[in-house]
């Protein structure tokens, strides 16, 4: 038995007058899902949730784990008319890791991605990420899915997600469409999402070569902080330790993630130890597009986005 | 807006009741059950005071809507002990001195119980790695973690 189910006795137990006046009525209740009411919708099934979104659009505000939305609506719960939860919902929730591709539900938490071994091992990138967000609280409840779609350029998840070359599923009633990820934000939480659609999956390709990755994130604190930046590098290299593929993706630097181009080509086909990590460096800091903000200025942004590429490649180089 | 009906487990208690849609699970607690162990501070997943035992499982009570815990099991600081047999964790808590004002420590122990819970024996710094996401202003966190080390040591020798 676990340590908190003991002393059982001598607890103050709940009690107060909204919840005798419905204790009577428990037998009723059964243990079905509230569904039915307009202003909380708890569908069980795919099918039912996406024919919600094509009913009620924006009205209802989707939640999952809800720690960017009740931070969102902090204050204004009650403006919110209706409410779409996804997290009774199964199907979202799976992981498949297949020969060619990996398969990970909208619904998988942080937690998860943190902690299980296959995603450490095939995605370090975005185990490293995940557990890194926010604090145990917050990788617990909160989803791969909903990172995704709140698009804020400061996601811990998206610049790992751009350097594996995600793909997003969107379901709607119609059918699905897939968008690249570097594709799927046009700006500071916004993204190509119709209001009749639902983030179902993250699609990522296997890759066949080596890789070597480098995860970083910048923060005022280690926990519970909203990034100043974040980068996520990866290297494809062959036997002679060319790079035959580089992606260096970077977060809360741009109106969105980004991937940085003229790194990525400068990077590609040189053997590894003839890269100047410098030179990467300076090229990274170029292409960046930062704003000052409470969580650095201008200046500070460059200036880190080209250390910590630097010290990223130098570590690769040292291997 | 319609009420939600919503039966849950709190404490090993079996409880329902009607919620409003967007009512948080800490005011559920606090006002409608009358658990008023759990505080909030931040009321933005930040400060952690209203930490609770979602399934077993650590979360921000501010963040979660009382309707989505329909059928799940939540574990409230009141749900750890009681006045004749205090938990492990609240025990090392008094011995160690790891409360001051108070007002971070149920939120401190349901993070920390949700740890030893999954994890018996965790180092020092999975301690602090799961405390994370409390704040504490008085103590300075040494005795705390020092607090969860002692009641980690005190339930491998049970």
């Amino acid at each position: 038995m676990k340590n908190s189910q003991r002393n059982v006795s001598s607890r103050p137990k709940a009690s107060g007058s909204d919840f005798e006046a419905e204790k009577e009525n428990t037998q009723e209740l059964g243990r079905e899902v509230p569904v039915g009411s307009a202003d909380y919708l708890a569908p069980e099934t795919l099918n039912k949730a996406l024919e919600y979104r094509s009913r009620y659009g924006y009205k209802a505000v989707v939640i999952a784990g809800g720690t960017d939305v009740m931070v969102d609506y902090f204050e204004g719960l009650t403006e919110v008319s209706s409410w779409l939860d996804l997290t009774k919902i199964a199907a979202l929730k799976e992981m498949k890791f297949g020969p060619e591709e990996i398969r990970l539900g909208s619904m998988v938490t942080h937690l998860k991605l943190a902690t299980d071994p296959r995603v450490g091992e095939n995605l370090p990138l975005l185990a490293e990420a995940a557990s890194e967000m926010g604090s145990w609280q917050i990788q617990s409840r909160g989803t791969l899915g909903g990172n995704i779609v709140t698009s804020s350029p400061a996601g811990d998840t998206l610049a790992p997600l751009l350097a594996y070359q995600a793909r997003f599923v969107l379901g709607s009633v119609s059918g699905q469409r897939e968008v690249a990820a570097e594709d799927f934000f046009t700006g500071p939480k916004e993204n190509v999402m119709n209001q009749d659609e639902l983030l179902l999956e993250v699609m990522i390709p296997v890759s066949r070569e080596r890789t070597l990755s480098r995860w970083k994130k910048v923060g005022k604190r280690k926990a519970v902080i909203i990034s100043s930046l974040t980068m996520a590098l990866l290297l494809e290299l062959d036997e002679k330790d060319v790079i035959t593929g580089a992606r260096a993706a970077y977060g809360a630097v741009a109106p969105t993630p980004l991937r940085a181009e003229e790194v990525e080509n400068y990077l590609a086909g040189k053997s590894l130890s003839e890269v100047s990590a410098e030179r990467a460096g300076e090229l990274a800091a170029r292409e960046i597009s930062p704003i000052t903000d409470i969580r650095g200025t201008v200046a500070y942004r460059r200036q880190v986005t080209r250390d910590i590429t630097v010290e990223a490649l130098l570590d690769m180089q040292q291997g | 807006m319609s009420k939600v009906k919503v039966a849950f487990t709190l404490n090993d208690q079996e409880v329902s009741l009607l919620v409003q849609p967007e009512e948080r699970l800490l005011d559920t607690i606090r006002d409608r059950l009358n658990l008023t162990g759990t505080k909030e501070g931040c009321g933005v997943g930040e400060c952690g005071a209203c930490t609770v035992m979602l399934d077993g499982q650590a979360v921000n009570s501010c963040l979660v809507l009382t309707a989505q815990v329909y059928g799940r099991e939540v574990r409230t600081v009141e749900g750890l002990g009681g006045e004749e047999e205090l938990d492990k964790l609240q025990q090392a808590f008094i011995d160690h001195q790891a409360v001051q004002c108070g007002f971070c420590t149920p939120g401190m122990l349901m993070s920390a119980r949700a740890l030893l819970d999954d994890t018996g024996s965790p180092t020092r710094e999975e301690i602090k790695t799961a405390l994370d996401g409390n704040l504490c202003r008085c103590t300075g966190y040494k005795q705390i973690v020092e607090a969860v080390e002692a009641a980690a040591e005190a339930e491998e020798v049970d």
